[in-house]
């Protein structure tokens, strides 16, 4: 079991390689990238200040010279072959440099550090909701099946599952927000929150909390609630359970002292990718409520190609994402004993 | 040839299991109404230019009928107007009205509108909102197009795309699941590192990228999804190949003999239909899903397409004009959830579970 777990944690070095070689060659395949666009703004800057000066150089208007341009390009790394430049990033990465942004110019790990409060404070909220609500939905679901509740809550579960999560959002934002005016436009909290009290604080912050989480909560909801009433009502119709119920135990205590227990096995199998959740959220869900998360920074760091936060994210993602699997499966086999890794058949 | 025939009934008459299956998922309800439901509006959206256009249904004039939806433009001379362009239907069937009707009539479609024309008139700026008066009944978007004609349209596009990434997706994701189950092995861990390297290149990066050196249009985004779209159905096909290549009647038909191709063809791929057809539709969910997503953020098919995901961009920079962002909004959530009721009447149909539960 240990050294199965051990050749997944090594196993994680050829995936990582793999996924960064082939983005950084995407990066340096691309065209429009960082140096491009910032002789494009620096000739739309020039040409706004002095409008006579003009050099047709073939560049399009550029302010600098050939010798500024390869300083520039050696500076981001951009004069080598992309092999080498890859290597010399990878090295970097190992001594935990991810670089710094093009577009703030500040180093990559202090951009990524100053996002990640707010994209915990989400993920964190949502789990807390998501398995608040759905393990005790669940249950109730799974004792009173085929009920009226059971359907009514079946039916809403499911809409909230089959509508994407940025729907959800739209719809949100468009009618409480915007029509209603029930709740802030976006952000993460008001602009004078600085100035607040801390009760203030805290009602300002799930003021603009609210709608972002009903969003994100929307489509979880569905498949650990399924989940938690299919995996309970399996072990219900289980014999052991019968046998506990003929042997005198009440309802109660055949749920909760035994097919409770073994339901959240299911359940614990996509816990450890809970991890990704928590940090990286949804872009489009920060995007449309402009919350200035880690998923907002992604995407804004791809839209404007800047290529050291694009590579420091998928460092941080990727990583994230290949523990969170193993992690699921060090749950699975805490949980429940009976399962043996690293025999016989082990993808999962 | 009798004998022939006989085989050929045989092969053709539905197996009874599947006929049990098809009674199971008529007896649930909400799906099978879905179902239902669904199969008509797909059917009229192949039929949308005669529900949804500017140009009329019919035209009666001088006696002669035209039927100008399908074919070639007819030009404003040929019932008498002073230009040469396409005939402003609605404005001829103002004008044949004023005369008295006398000249001929026009009928035009329930929704007089195209989904690209844009509805500008002087003095108002669009979007204008809902009006049973102007023929714009879910109101327009902030070029003047009618939204319930895009909301149409894009339908038939979305779903269009989605059928076609299924089939692409299920081609490789079959074959090349099939064959990392059912060899194993080094070929399976190979394509298990690449599977796994492919699902963290984000999608949306390579998209954008396309989309810097060419235009992307239909194909071209259909080509660039497929190309990471396909691990899905490979990792569950392999998964189920697994597990019937380990059961008894494989390794009969092994021990009898069978070649690769056989035991693949004809024993593991129609023992693992069950779990492709019960993808299907959350697969076609997955793709409105994606496809929506891209065009709100501007990296899907290129405007002026119609398109769910455009409305919705429109709609969240114009939020005083709700009507845009409720119409698309309702008509994302009922396909969406006809879809998933669907695909939970079929899972549940191909694999009943039979619970105990105390009263």
């Amino acid at each position: 079991m240990t050294s199965y777990f051990i050749r997944r944690f090594l196993l994680i070095i050829p995936t990582f390689i793999g996924v960064t070689i082939l983005v950084f060659t995407l990066t340096r395949l691309v065209p429009g990238g960082p140096i491009e666009r910032m002789l494009s703004e620096a000739a739309q800057a020039g040409a706004g200040e002095t409008s006579t000066i003009s050099d047709y150089d073939g560049r399009g208007g550029s302010m600098l010279s050939d010798e500024q341009l390869e300083d520039l390009k050696a500076y981001y790394g951009f004069d080598k072959p992309v092999i080498v430049g890859y290597f010399e990033w990878l090295g970097k990465v190992l001594v935990l440099d991810l670089g710094r942004s093009t577009r703030y110019n500040d180093p990559v790990w202090e951009t990524i550090r100053d996002r990640l409060p707010i994209s915990i404070f989400y993920g964190v909220c949502t789990l807390i909701i998501t398995y608040g609500v759905c393990i005790p939905l669940g249950i109730f679901k799974a004792i009173r099946h085929k009920s009226v509740f059971d359907n009514l809550t079946s039916a809403v579960v499911f809409a909230g599952y089959a509508i994407p999560s940025y729907v959800v959002a739209i719809f949100l934002l468009t009618a409480f927000a915007a029509n209603l005016e029930w709740f802030p436009l976006g952000g993460f909290v008001s602009d004078d929150f600085a100035d607040f009290t801390l009760m203030e604080k805290i009602a300002d912050l799930f003021d603009h909390a609210a709608l972002p989480l009903i969003a994100y909560v929307a489509g979880s909801f569905a498949f650990t609630t399924m989940l938690m009433k299919n995996s309970l009502m399996d072990n219900l119709a289980a014999e052991y359970v019968r046998t506990a119920v003929a042997k005198g135990l009440d309802f109660r205590g055949a749920i909760f002292g035994h097919a409770f227990r073994n339901s959240l096995i299911p359940i614990a199998t996509s816990f450890g990718n809970n991890i990704t959740l928590i940090i990286t959220g949804s872009f489009l869900i920060e995007k449309i409520f402009n919350i200035d998360g880690f998923g907002l920074l992604g995407f804004e760091s791809l839209v404007e190609r800047d290529y050291p936060v694009v590579m420091g994210i998928l460092v941080i993602s990727a990583l994230l994402f290949l523990i969170g699997n193993i992690l699921s499966d060090i749950c699975v086999a805490i949980v429940d004993p009976r399962v043996k890794f690293g025999s016989g058949e082990s993808g999962q | 040839m009798n004998a022939v025939l006989a085989r050929l009934k045989e092969k053709l008459a539905l197996d009874p299991l599947t006929v049990k299956q098809f009674k199971r998922f008529r007896s649930i309800k909400r799906g099978y109404y879905s179902a239902v439901v669904l199969g008509v509006m797909i059917a009229l959206s192949f039929g949308a230019e005669l529900l949804v256009n500017s140009r009329a249904l019919v035209v009666s004039y001088q006696g002669e009928l035209f039927f100008p939806t399908y074919g070639d433009i007819i030009p404003g001379r040929t019932f008498g107007l002073d230009y040469d362009y396409e005939t402003d239907y609605r404005e001829l069937d103002r004008l044949l009205e004023e005369r008295g009707g006398a000249e001929g009539w026009v009928l035009m479609p329930p929704v007089p509108y195209d989904a690209l024309e844009n509805d500008l008139r002087a003095g108002v700026y669009p979007p204008y909102p809902p009006s049973v008066e102007s023929g714009h009944y879910l109101g327009t978007d902030s070029t003047g197009r009618d939204v319930l004609a895009r909301l149409i349209y894009g339908f038939r596009i979305a779903f269009a795309f989605s059928f076609l990434l299924l089939l692409c997706n299920y081609l490789i994701g079959i074959a090349v699941g099939c064959a990392m189950g059912f060899w194993g092995g080094l070929f399976d861990l190979i394509f298990q590192r690449v599977i796994e390297i492919w699902n963290m290149v984000p999608t949306l990066y390579v998209i954008m990228i396309v989309a810097s050196i060419v235009v992307p249009t239909f194909w071209t985004l259909a080509a660039v999804m497929v190309l990471f779209g396909w691990t899905a159905m490979t990792w569950n096909m392999r998964t189920s190949t697994y597990k019937e290549k380990s059961r008894e009647y494989v390794l009969a038909a092994r021990a009898l003999g069978a070649s690769n191709p056989r035991m693949i063809g004809s024993h593991v791929i129609p023992n693992t239909i069950s779990v492709i057809v019960t993808f299907i539709p959350f697969s076609i969910a997955g793709g409105i899903t994606l496809l929506t997503a891209l065009d709100y953020l501007g990296f899907g098919l290129p405007p002026p397409t119609p398109s769910w995901g455009e409305l919705l961009s429109q709609g969240t920079s114009n939020l005083g004009s709700p009507w845009i962002v409720y119409s698309v909004v309702t008509a994302i959530g009922l396909v969406l959830v006809m879809v998933n009721y669907i695909g939970e009447a079929i899972r549940e149909a191909f694999d009943p579970k039979k619970f105990t539960y105390y009263e």
